[in-house]
């Protein structure tokens, strides 16, 4: 039995008896699941709407929190119980909870506050077996039901909006005050209809979204009763969808205009769009549309052409001709619009551009004005230069890389690893912060910059990394202490030029920053010599310009400040034109506003410490004021790639184009996985501390700081693991070339020897009770497994790059015979994957191999070169996590609240 | 996800315990058949169809056989059966043998969730084992009954009382029908139908009901429905790669539905809200591509997702990409547009760009800064494009967007590649 609500519905309950109650002043709203992404910023504006209606919200573990909005604080609570507890007093439920708690979500509340009147389900796919109780428990309890997949209510007169987002951001731009009640299938639609009829000079009363799931709650019929009661309400207009008898028996008293749409649904074989919007033959659009025509007395669906109604009503099958047909309607009845239209619906053309093509005219509207407030705000898009990302938290969540748990790849900016792999060290660099690789001119220019301060000689930070290296510390700890000091002052005046430039340059048309043709005489007019001028004395900038030549490189902003340089009043100093590198590289994709001004300003400060970290990567023994390595700083900057600049930081050689290759390789393989990683979450952290909404005070070298502390020896990617493994294999076995396919070694009779002493071993310590024996790196994987032979697909990728190059790895080759001999002799009961860590590990050791084999570097050595290449690696990914975070990171953001923590004993 | 027939029905009743007619599938042996029609006297040959597909009876695809050999002559005719219901050809994949029940009366029985009394309602007659539709009101019955009790003898005994059923049929339908509530609430179904259902006599001469036929529909958004372990292909028939692909990406905030309308439409609309789907594709009709529903406020992730994977099925046939909204709630459209914007790019680098033209309508948070995202990539795409106010009217942004389709038909595609220098 249900209890008694409105006497003209006996056989269920209905509790509103007029619209006029349907949004009241007077409702108290507790939200279930506030914080979450929706009702986050959909919330706020309700409260603010409606003067403070919402008096709590529930999000479990978020006790004690507050969500924020400009009429005050909304406290939030674990549940609803505990809010009643408090002393919270409401009688509507907005449901945001995720559709499997949505059912159990309702029972509680109804459980524990006797006192509600009202829910209101936003969640969308709510099973329908959820729907069927809650629909009972809403009966039972005598409590009307708004929904499932509603869009709330809204009541213009009252100034009252409850649930969800009706009317958008800006509510009062659509709720207009007036005389028409809106019922709605579409919570689109409910805004978009409201908008539509003020063109027509009509205001809303109430507005509805009543939802389309298969149970309607509260539906049709009530709705129609309530309106009926509502004097404020003169007419409606009902938005109706296919599926359902929910308006089979509808009587009007009042006038109504019908939008009834989805004749096409008919050839539908499942719901698109609304679960409940799929029909049989007698509830589809053309019955429905019969339905109303017979109500409303009509022959014919109303159109401008043939403007069929009758003082009842009308039915059309367009939203645009609703305001038409309820001026048609109320002026056979004598009634006048609520007040002067608000615009109109004509075609409205806010952006165009032809792209120079010779368009017919219909085609080729004027662009017009848009209405206010967007006007100003397309003005203010003609001011902007580079995107603005939107703030959230991003703890765990990146917009830089992303990881397919499918795959295991990660990509960074949409370019997987696997294929970063196969550009070079210093294209990956430029990419990781302007989202796009640099054409060659880029890279030429990236070279020279690079190059330009790798050298370390004489400064602090080298000192600090090698008394660090001294007391024995990891590569990562060394390095650390070297950009530590690239601090902000370091880089001042190149931030300070990069934005003279952005500024200079935003509005001259200059696309391409190669195009030397580009006339840049207002620019040499208009720029103030003494931001990119100094009294510099060295010849360092002599050298780069000379390396730009020697490189033939091209770039609009060298000439441009060689042509200030030429007016007088100081020298170029290698900061500024640094500086001039990196905003040539940017400019492209800032002119598109692919990256934020802040990402430009900061790219100087990314490459000091790109060239840091490698520089010092080299002990001060083997650095000189004019030489690195061995190398003269000019023929640096002149002629080495960043790559092979690495490779001599890291083995003291310049690499041949085999090595170079598999060196790239190597580096492209290790940029990232994801933001989930240790390396990713110590480079985030450092940034969310420092606070990425005042983006100016990110301490860019304190992020690589942050990765670097946050790596270290236990680093699956550093391959160490594999390498000794494999030095256990092949220390004796007088192998003097690895890449030398014809070794003479049988690897096959070596890794079933293996094989076989792997199972002795695995054998005797499971025996003893020894769980934790020692596996071997790098085989098998936990996504990679069960299949009668396994692989591991990006291994596979790299030994195809490898193969078709008629590269030979014999560690590689001595991989693929273990997992197969581990699977002979009984070890594995299929055939393991060789996984991509073997891959690093392989590579690198027959990088190291000869100068190991001939006694050169030691162990110790070995690991630390190692550890370093996946530093070198790493640093790519981690500027991107750097340079993102600081984008849309919010202050903080890295931290897990208290009640997410636990203690252990 | 439907079913029909008794190949899966049999195994869904079996958890039950609702008596059924003897099954047996295409890969029966000959020996089964065989003791199957010993057995029965005769057997009934169905094909098998995927998903819900009605009316095979009268359309001639129901073969019955009372020896091996006619039962394989069955076999043939109908193991690929093609079938036109409901504006969908259907192709059969096999055939059901099932073993005839000898009975004295049919009864049709069905569970829904009933709009008109929003409850679950069972519609039963003991006329059955003919389109229901063509029944009489006073000879079936339709009663809502409540879902927090579940279904009651008292509510199947009041319903046969009702109709004036023979006293004899009230018990064993009592014991039984009940049952079907258990399946049909506990596996996520939304429909449950057994027609017939045939009342044959046991060794004592009591009747005992055998369901002789079967269909059920399933609420996708249930997860109930995986307990029942049902193979992955079982409704895939309706479903193309396209629509596999997106509705993998399938979760509660923000739709993905779509729907292939013309797989050689040249209008790929990018559609959000159900409201604006319902329009724009009743406007576009067949020039559309697809239907599609991306509103819901998508994360930015999934809204590339879902742009990339139209765009890879689509996009190369297009002419006008179109992306239409009303005027947003709640859906972010800097953060839409820039998925969209993005996915563009990254498949313009990845396929090579292409002529095409684009037209959007949209309104919402965050507009201005989305469509001038979406004004800087087509601008660096050097695609035209014309972008409209949420104060036009949407069919006739959607008129504009078919008028650039007949222009782009009729030459403009030639052109927009020759400015762009690309070859066709």
């Amino acid at each position: 039995m249900h209890p008694q609500g409105v006497a003209a519905f006996p056989h269920y309950y209905v509790g509103i008896n007029s619209l006029t109650e349907l949004a009241t002043k007077d409702d108290r709203v507790c939200v279930l699941n506030i914080t979450g992404g929706e009702s986050r910023t959909v919330t706020p504006v309700s409260h603010v709407y409606s003067g403070g209606n919402i008096v709590c919200g529930t999000a479990p573990g978020r006790s004690g929190s507050k969500m924020k909005t400009s009429a005050g604080n909304i406290p939030v609570y674990d549940n609803v119980a505990e809010a009643v507890d408090d002393g919270q007093e409401f009688n509507v439920v907005v449901v945001y909870l995720p559709p499997s708690g949505v059912r159990d979500g309702v029972l509680e509340a109804v459980r524990v506050n006797p006192n509600l009147t009202k829910i209101v389900i936003l969640t969308e796919k709510v099973p329908v077996r959820d729907a069927r109780i809650i629909r009972a428990i809403g009966q039972m309890h005598g409590i009307d039901i708004f929904g499932g997949n509603c869009l709330g209510l809204a009541d213009a007169h009252n100034h009252v909006r409850i649930g969800g987002a009706l009317g958008g951001s800006a509510p009062e731009e659509s709720l207009l005050p007036g005389s028409v009640a809106i019922y709605s299938n579409s919570g689109n639609f409910t805004t978009t209809i409201a908008v539509y009829l003020a063109t027509g000079g009509w205001g809303t009363t109430v507005s509805f979204s009543s939802g389309k799931d298969v149970y309607i709650h509260y539906a049709a019929q009530e709705w129609t009763h309530a309106f009926h009661n509502d004097d404020r309400s003169k007419s409606a207009v009902m938005y109706i969808e296919p599926g359902g008898y929910y308006e089979h028996d509808l009587e009007f008293d009042k006038p109504v205009v019908a939008c009834i749409v989805g004749r096409w649904k008919a050839k539908l074989t499942k719901a698109c769009g609304h679960a409940g919007a799929i029909a049989g033959t007698g509830d589809n659009a053309n019955a429905k549309e019969e339905w109303f025509m017979e109500k409303f007395g009509v022959d014919a669906i109303f159109t401008p052409e043939n403007p069929v109604c009758s003082e009842k009503g009308a039915v059309v099958v367009n939203i645009s001709h609703i305001p038409e047909a309820m001026t048609a309607v109320m002026a056979k009845r004598g009634a006048k619009p609520d007040f002067d239209s608000v615009g109109d619906l004509s075609l409205k053309c806010w952006f165009s551009n032809a792209q120079g093509i010779d368009l017919p005219d219909h085609l080729n509207p004027p662009v017009v004005e848009a209405m206010s407030p967007y006007d100003v705000q397309i003005d203010g898009l003609g001011e902007q230069v580079g995107t603005v990302m939107p703030r959230q938290t991003m703890k765990d969540a990146s917009g830089a890389s992303m990881m397919d748990p499918k795959t295991q790849v990660t990509k960074i900016h949409g370019t997987s690893v696997l294929d970063a792999s196969t550009h070079s060290f210093e294209e990956n660099l430029v990419q990781s912060l302007i989202r796009e690789y640099p054409d060659e001119n880029g890279a030429a220019l990236a070279n020279v910059a690079l190059n330009t301060f790798v050298n370390q000689s004489g400064k602090v930070g080298l000192a600090a990394a090698d008394a660090s290296r001294k007391a024995g510390n990891s590569p990562n700890t060394a390095l650390s202490a070297a950009v530590a000091m690239v601090g902000p002052k370091l880089v001042e005046q190149a931030r300070t030029v990069t934005s003279a430039l952005v500024e200079l340059f935003k509005k001259s048309g200059l696309e391409d920053p190669s195009d030397v043709g580009f006339d840049f005489s207002a620019q040499l007019e208009a720029a103030d010599a003494s931001v990119f001028l100094t009294d510099y004395s060295g010849r360092c900038n002599v050298a780069m310009l000379e390396a730009i030549e020697n490189r033939n490189a091209k770039s609009v902003f060298i000439d441009f400040l060689k042509a200030l340089e030429q007016k007088g009043g100081g020298k170029l100093s290698c900061s500024v034109l640094v500086a001039a590198i990196t905003t040539h590289l940017a400019w492209r994709a800032l002119m598109r506003k692919r990256l934020s001004i802040t990402t430009v300003s900061n790219m100087p400060w990314h490459f000091r410490v790109f060239s840091t970290l490698i520089g010092s990567a080299a002990s001060a023994e083997n650095q000189e004021r004019h030489s690195f390595c061995g190398v003269a700083n000019k023929e640096l900057m002149s002629s080495w790639s960043f790559t092979e600049t690495a490779h001599l930081a890291l083995l003291g050689n310049r690499p041949n184009e085999e090595a170079l290759y598999a060196f790239s390789v190597l580096l492209g393989l290790i940029i990232t996985n994801g933001p989930g990683t240790i390396s990713a979450q110590g480079a985030k952290g450092a940034v969310s501390a420092d606070g990425p909404e005042v983006p100016e005070r990110i301490q860019v070298n304190k992020g690589y700081i942050g990765f670097l502390t946050h790596t270290g020896y236990a680093h699956g990617g550093n391959g160490f693991e594999a390498i000794a493994f494999l030095l256990d294999r092949f220390r004796d076995s007088g192998l003097s070339s690895p890449g030398d396919s014809d070794h003479g070694m049988d690897l096959a009779a070596m890794a079933t020897d293996y094989a076989k002493e792997y199972k002795a071993y695995k054998t005797k310590a499971k025996a003893v009770g020894n769980l934790s024996y020692a596996k071997i790196p790098c085989v098998n994987h936990p996504v990679f497994k069960g299949e009668d032979v396994n692989y591991d697909p990006r291994e596979v990728f790299v030994n195809d790059l490898f193969k078709e190059r008629g590269s030979y790895n014999v560690f590689h080759e001595f991989y693929h015979e273990l997992v197969n001999a581990l699977f002979k002799t009984g070890v594995s009961r299929n055939v393991y994957c060789v996984n991509v860590d073997a891959v690093i590990a392989v590579i690198l050791l027959k990088m190291l191999w000869q100068p190991y084999a001939n006694g050169e570097i030691s162990d110790s050595t070995m690991e630390s070169a190692a550890f370093t290449t996946f530093l070198f690696g790493r640093m790519i990914g981690s500027a991107a996590e750097i340079d993102d975070h600081t984008n849309r990171g919010r202050n903080m953001d890295t931290r897990t609240p208290a009640s997410r923590c636990s203690y252990v004993s | 996800m439907n079913i029909t027939g008794m190949r899966h029905g049999a195994k869904l009743l079996d958890i039950v315990g609702f008596p059924r007619s003897e099954v047996l599938g295409p890969e029966a042996s000959d020996q089964e058949i065989k003791g199957l029609i010993e057995r029965c006297g005769e057997v009934f040959v169905k094909p098998i169809f995927k998903g819900g597909v009605g009316k095979k009876g009268k359309s001639g695809l129901l073969g019955r056989a009372k020896d091996l050999s006619g039962a394989m002559k069955e076999k043939e005719r109908l193991y690929f059966a093609e079938h036109f219901h409901n504006n969908t050809l259907s192709k059969a994949e096999g055939v059901t043998f099932e073993g005839a029940v000898p009975a004295a009366c049919e009864v049709y029985f069905s569970i829904t969730d009933n709009t008109e009394f929003r409850a679950p309602t069972i519609t039963i007659t003991h006329h059955g084992g003919v389109d229901i539709e063509e029944l009489p009101p006073e000879k079936i019955t339709s009663i809502p009954f409540d879902p927090l009790t579940g279904l009651k003898g008292f509510v199947i005994s009041n319903a046969l009382k009702r109709l004036g059923a023979p006293s004899e049929l009230i018990s064993p339908l009592v014991q039984n029908l009940p049952k079907l509530w258990d399946l049909y609430h506990n596996y996520g179904m939304t429909t449950l139908e057994l027609n017939p259902i045939r009342m044959m006599p046991n060794k004592k001469g009591r009747l005992v009901p055998v369901a002789c036929d079967f269909k059920c529909g399933f609420d996708d958004d249930d997860p109930n429905v995986a307990r029942l372990g049902l193979p992955a292909d079982l409704d895939t028939s309706s479903y193309s790669d396209f629509e596999q692909e997106v509705n993998s990406l399938r979760t509660y905030q923000g739709q993905s539905d779509v729907f292939v309308i013309n797989e050689a439409g040249t209008i790929s609309a990018m559609t959000f809200g159900g409201g604006a789907n319902a329009l724009v594709t009743e406007l576009l009709g067949d020039a559309a591509t697809i239907s599609s529903d991306f509103g819901g406020n998508p994360p930015y992730a999934k809204m590339h997702d879902i742009s990339r994977i139209v765009y890879k099925y689509w996009l190369k046939q297009t002419n006008v990409l179109f992306i239409i909204g009303g005027k947003a709630n709640n859906t972010d459209i800097y953060e839409t547009f820039r998925a969209m914007a993005d996915a563009l790019r990254d498949h313009f680098n990845t396929h090579g760009p292409q002529p095409l033209y684009v037209v959007v309508g949209r309104g919402g948070p965050n507009l201005i800064r989305g469509m001038g995202y979406m004004q800087d990539t087509l601008d660096s795409l050097g695609l035209p494009y014309q972008m409209f106010g949420f104060d036009s009217a949407m069919s006739e942004v959607v008129n504009f967007a078919q008028a650039a389709d007949e222009w782009m038909k009729n030459g403009g595609r030639e052109i927009v590649a020759k400015k762009m220098g690309i070859v066709e």
